[in-house]
């Protein structure tokens, strides 16, 4: 088990490696550098460039750049956002503080409803509940987050006024003020990946039902509800957990799009200023950041997976 | 007192404490188009415009057709060969911190626009300002290095803003000036707030503050417009429809400068022909674009000037589409069966790129073949703006003698077509050193002739401003940002 554990991480650090490589290669290729996109047509005075690129440290080349930055990786320094001239853990700690409260609010209310209602609808396949949850679940997945965020906005802010449309509280504001600052930004990121995991844990409940164990205990007279809670229920959830695991860092990507649509301040809003800015240095924490978090989200689910059915215990590879 | 007295009580004392009106609060987004750098320097490469403009004062400011009124100068006079101008100053005004303004404060603001660690884009406007001397408490004498009739039109400038003495090295982050409202809370990246300034010169503002909210994203500013959270917000064309009719706003349409251009290299084959290069400007018909790209009423058209319709010292001439002529003109040049030319476009602005499809619509018929070249928009004015031999280009508003200096002067920084034309540059040195407005006038005209005759840059219309504002918003007029009087703004209860 430890030895496993201990597998995964040091993969993960090459993961992590090959991502910073991929994340300074791409801004690299793109034209134009953090100089040229912050001068503009300033960018014409030579000197005005040279000084800039100088300040910022662009005249150094690439291979060296990345190397010094990656030795200040593995010694906890982030380094200094080229554009905002500020140490980038200032930058990025309150908005990551943002973006799990958001994603968080998200994932606390959208799995264990997920879950109830792939199980439900499992149990019910092919009734009219079945039906209903499942075309509204697989309409959910289809859509893509901003055409789902920007329904969202017109009919509940605009049309009907219940919420604000976008989030106008600073990035440093209190938690609870972010949390309540409107619903629909978690909404929105959990309508897709809600429907993503009762699809799964449906589909999961149907193949369980007909399951030798399941025969098998119908014809010991075991009382339906017994079964449901004792012998379906955690099998058909097991195979979920890696799912659901995934689903919440795949949340990652939809952050990225649902933060900008509502002016969300957290780290993928700040994610699409960055690139924007050409802002090298802060692009590859955010990266770094978004690869740790996938890491360990799959890892945490395989091992809570693990923990649950000891038969993936002995299969090591 | 039982729990439920104390709870009452509570709410009594909570209640009595709330203002009887409510804070008249002006809710405004910023772009974060610095990217977080945002300055509240005003002579910053970064500043922090919308902020700054409420902030800080000015020497003087547009009056309604763009000419220099009084702000915190109350008159400017030049000597005989305008080398030299007095300003006499506004008396009685105060900074935020209670100091008073006087000669000395314009004399350290004038004079930093040089500081070359400041690396302000201000040194290119007003760099011939030599030095600024201190008559009196309230009268300076701005000494120039050449004769400079357009001295006032050229304070006008956005950035030319008033702060206290040695105030330089601390402004960033004791931003003091004299305007109508101040920084209370600064955060480019999450909400900035002023408030009123109680002591403003020109009376109290009537809101008691204007709040920015970071909204970087276009769509995401619509939305918060449209739900309700802003009170104004500029507007692209294409937004226009979704506020057209719905009585909870009021789009303004307002004149202004901004132009998209094609420019021509003058220095690159076949650009070098000013044969060549008319012939590319008169085979459009400029109604018909400005109406395809903004529609009739989007704009002001014109005949390659840079320089705003109202503007005194406007060229306006008479350029219909010439299909015959430019044939002819090609002939002349020795193109007698059409040519073709390249021209790199990019989507960096909204409608840069059908800007340069309708022109190649246009001119097709005089038998010139565009041949349209999709550049990235990141690194644009880097990579391909006054590298391409014909590119399409975009400008803001500047006062005429500024954007004819600017783009076209031999040898200048931002001349985009590599003009150089000896006649044009002796034409507005005169212009500069004439003080009398009909002879400099002639004078500036006359150097947009030359443009229109063999210049590089086809401008066919300036483009209008878009803004919209909440129907609670009273006092301000359709005009742009630099014309606004913040201090009469109001907030309909």
């Amino acid at each position: 088990m430890l030895r496993l554990i201990l597998g995964r991480l040091g993969a993960a650090w090459i993961t992590l490696l090959v991502i910073a490589v991929v994340v300074f290669v791409g801004v690299e290729v793109m034209p134009g550098d953090a100089c040229t996109a912050h001068l503009g047509r300033d960018a014409v005075r030579e000197d005005v460039l040279a000084n800039c690129r100088k300040r910022m440290g662009l005249n150094q080349p690439p291979v060296q750049r990345f190397v010094s930055w990656a030795g200040g990786v593995v010694q906890g320094d982030l380094g200094v956002s080229m554009k905002r001239e500020r140490p980038i853990v200032d930058i990025v700690l309150p908005r990551l503080r943002n973006t799990l409260i958001l994603a968080g609010a998200a994932a606390l209310a959208g799995v264990p409803l997920a879950i109830l209602l792939g199980f439900l609808c499992g149990l019910a396949r092919e009734r009219a509940f079945d039906v209903g949850a499942s075309t509204i679940a697989l309409v959910a997945m289809t859509m893509p987050e901003f055409v789902v965020a920007s329904l969202l906005i017109l009919i509940f802010s605009i049309w009907l006024g219940w919420s604000t449309g976008v989030v106008t509280a600073a990035y440093d504001a209190p938690a609870l003020t972010l949390l309540f600052a409107t619903p629909l930004p978690a909404i929105t990121l959990a309508l897709v990946y809600v429907a993503h995991i009762l699809r799964m844990v449906r589909s999961s409940v149907i193949e369980t039902m007909g399951a030798e164990f399941v025969l098998m205990a119908r014809m010991k007279g075991v009382p339906e509800r017994r079964i449901v809670l004792r012998h379906l229920l955690p099998n058909a959830i097991l195979p979920s957990i890696s799912l659901i695991g995934l689903t919440l860092a795949w949340l990652l990507s939809g952050v990225v799009i649902v933060e900008s649509v509502f002016n969300y301040p957290g780290i993928g809003r700040l994610a699409v200023n960055a690139v924007a800015d050409r802002d090298l240095p802060l692009v590859q924490a955010i990266a770094l950041l978004f690869g740790l978090f996938y890491v360990l989200t799959t890892l945490s689910s395989d091992l809570v997976a693990m923990a649950l059915n000891p038969r993936l215990r002995t299969q090591r590879g | 007192m039982t729990f439920a007295q104390q709870l009452l009580a509570a709410t009594a004392l909570a209640l009595s404490a709330t203002p009887a009106l409510a804070e008249k609060v002006f809710l405004r987004a910023n772009d974060l188009s610095m990217g977080g750098a945002e300055s509240l320097d005003p002579l910053s490469p970064n500043r922090f415009y919308e902020v700054n403009d409420l902030n800080y004062s000015r020497l003087v400011r547009q009056d309604a057709a763009g000419q220099p009124s009084p702000e915190l100068a109350t008159s400017w006079t030049p000597n005989a060969d305008a080398t030299e101008w007095v300003l006499t100053l506004q008396s009685g005004v105060t900074f935020h911190d209670g100091s008073a303004f006087d000669a000395a404060d314009v004399a350290y603001s004038l004079g930093r626009i040089e500081d070359p660690a400041l690396e302000s884009p201000v040194a290119a406007v007003l760099g011939f300002i030599d030095r600024v001397e201190v008559v009196d408490p309230l009268t300076v004498k701005v000494i120039l290095e050449a004769p400079h009739a357009g001295l006032p039109l050229l304070l006008l400038d956005y950035r030319v803003r008033m702060i206290p003495e040695g105030a330089g090295p601390t402004i960033e982050d004791a931003p003091i000036g004299t305007g109508p409202f101040k920084v209370e809370r600064f955060d480019a990246e999450g909400s900035t707030r002023l408030v009123a300034n109680e002591a403003y010169w020109e009376g109290r503002p009537k809101l008691d503050a204007i709040q920015f909210t970071a909204i970087p994203d276009s769509e995401a500013r619509s939305q918060a417009m449209l739900s309700g959270q802003l009170d104004a917000s500029s507007l692209t064309r294409d937004q226009v429809a979704l506020y057209e009719g719905n009585p909870g706003f009021t789009v303004q349409s307002y004149p202004s400068g901004g132009w998209f251009g094609i420019v021509f290299r003058t220095d690159t084959p076949p650009f070098d022909n000013a044969k060549v290069r008319k012939a590319l400007r008169i085979a459009v018909n400029r109604e018909e674009m400005m109406t395809l790209m903004v529609g009739g009423d989007g704009g002001v058209v014109g005949c390659d000037t840079p320089v705003r319709f109202d503007d005194p010292f406007r060229a306006n001439l008479d350029c219909p589409q010439d299909i015959d002529g430019a044939k002819a003109l090609l002939a002349e040049a020795g193109y007698p069966d059409g040519i073709d030319i390249v021209l790199s476009t990019s989507d960096l602005e909204p409608g840069m790129v059908r800007f340069a499809e309708v022109y190649q619509a246009q001119v097709a018929p005089a038998g010139i073949r565009v041949t349209l070249k999709l550049e990235p928009a990141d690194g644009y004015w880097d990579d391909v703006w006054m590298q391409a031999p014909a590119s399409v280009t975009s400008w803001g508003e500047r006062p005429a003698d500024q954007i004819l200096n600017e783009a076209w002067r031999t040898g200048s920084s931002w001349n985009e077509s590599y003009y150089a034309n000896a006649v044009y540059d002796q034409t507005l040195d005169e212009a500069r050193s004439t003080l009398d407005l009909t002879a400099a006038k002639t004078l500036y005209v006359k150097a947009q002739e030359i443009l229109f005759q063999e210049g590089g840059t086809f401008i066919p219309y300036q483009e209008n401003g878009l803004q919209v504002l909440s129907a609670r918003v009273r006092g301000i007029d359709a005009v742009g940002e630099d014309y606004i009087r913040w201090h009469l703004v109001d907030l309909a209860e």
